[in-house]
């Protein structure tokens, strides 16, 4: 009963919570990313093996960030932070050519996840500060978000490192969820 | 055995579900549109115009209308993201092509992109509603005078219509949604992306 309180009253006065989940592969940026929007400052990084969680605020909602770690071995425990999510944040190093085709992969089976499918989705094109890292609509392509028919998405061009287009991807983020998208 | 059934159960007796595409050059008011589309007619409130950012992706809106669904695919029309039109063609049941009426300048470029879509073979007999947006300006011209400028030739095969609408205030969507379940249910292509639908159901049943 005392939830159903708690519920209404954040649901009144605005101050909605949101779980987000970042993912991507090792090396996307996504730990840089987390404590960028989190503290506004670039920290040096090591690979994360496990999670990183924070909350940000913004615009009046609480993201729970997760930021888990990418490396492949690890990739299989991403599934046991599925429930409950009402967004993905999918991270890519818009410069490593190489490995476009392993994160499509990756991703369009995070998509197939039924714990995940009334999620909202966003996409870090990440890196834009390298030389060669491809724009939105390259990255468009190669991952293939045109198979995405039945949720909202969204890709922005983002500089983890120059704090370039987070923050729009997190207006996108919150005006969808307030709009009860997915 | 039992699957084949409700499966020619599900297709003889589900409410239809239609797609529909929100075509347009950049800053035509295509997600603003979609958001007062519906706000008028589910009970979910809009984002207000303001809020409205450039679409970099894929907006979705899902209405009832009498008995029928449509689902609304809102895709960015900024230059660059014009390529991912295409791909959403194939399971397309209608157009709607957004133009902003009030700003000549971009009507060239409005027309281009319009002709490129009608071009395409995957939207064959797709009804197609262009609508004459932001009415709600001054400077706008009438859906005539769209129309006139849009100068479209070969379009004989498609059924297709002008409507001045402003995604501001809402002038003109109803039409434009009667218009469309009107139009989609009669239309041939209706016919067409139903049977594959049903055919693939039927096959994996």
């Amino acid at each position: 009963m005392g939830i159903v309180f708690t519920r209404l009253f954040s649901s009144l006065f605005g101050n909605k919570e949101a779980r987000i989940l970042v993912l991507g592969l090792d090396n996307a940026g996504k730990t840089t990313i987390l404590y960028r929007l989190q503290m506004g400052e670039v920290v040096s990084t090591i690979p994360t093996i496990g999670f990183n969680v924070e909350t940000v605020q913004y615009n009046n909602i609480k993201f729970q960030v997760w930021d888990l770690g990418g490396q492949t071995s690890i990739r299989p425990y991403w599934r046991c932070y599925f429930p409950n999510t009402q967004a993905i944040i999918y991270v890519v190093d818009s410069s490593d050519t190489d490995r476009l085709m392993v994160a499509k992969e990756e991703f369009h089976a995070i998509l197939e996840e039924d714990e995940l499918k009334g999620a909202v989705v966003l996409i870090f094109a990440n890196k834009q500060d390298l030389p060669g890292a491809l724009d939105d609509a390259a990255v468009t392509e190669s991952l293939e978000l045109h198979k995405i028919k039945n949720r909202q998405w969204a890709i922005f061009k983002t500089s983890a490192i120059k704090g370039e287009g987070l923050f729009e991807g997190l207006d996108w983020l919150s005006n969808t969820l307030k709009a009860g998208g997915g | 055995m039992f699957s084949l059934f409700y499966g020619l159960w599900k297709y003889m007796f589900s409410k239809t579900e239609f797609h529909v595409l929100i075509l347009g050059i950049d800053k035509a008011g295509k997600t603003t549109l979609l958001e007062k589309l519906k706000s008028q007619y589910s009970n979910l409130e809009g984002l207000p115009p303001d809020r409205i950012v450039p679409t970099v992706g894929l907006n979705i809106g899902r209405i009832e209308v009498s008995n029928t669904k449509l689902v609304f695919w809102d895709l960015g029309g900024q230059p660059g993201l014009r390529s991912i039109w295409e791909k959403y063609y194939e399971e397309a049941h209608a157009v709607v092509y957004v133009v902003d009426a009030a700003c000549p300048s971009r009507f060239e470029d409005s027309k281009s992109a319009l002709e490129k879509v009608l071009r395409h073979e995957d939207l064959q007999g797709a009804p197609l509603l262009i609508l004459a947006n932001k009415q709600d300006l001054a400077q706008a011209v009438t859906a005539e005078e769209v129309g006139r400028y849009l100068d479209l030739k070969k379009l004989d095969e498609r059924v297709y219509t002008f409507q001045a609408v402003s995604g501001y205030d809402g002038t003109g969507i109803k039409e434009s949604v009667d218009w469309l379940v009107d139009s989609m249910e009669r239309s041939k292509r209706t016919e067409t992306l139903r049977a594959r639908a049903g055919i693939a159901n039927i096959g994996t049943a």
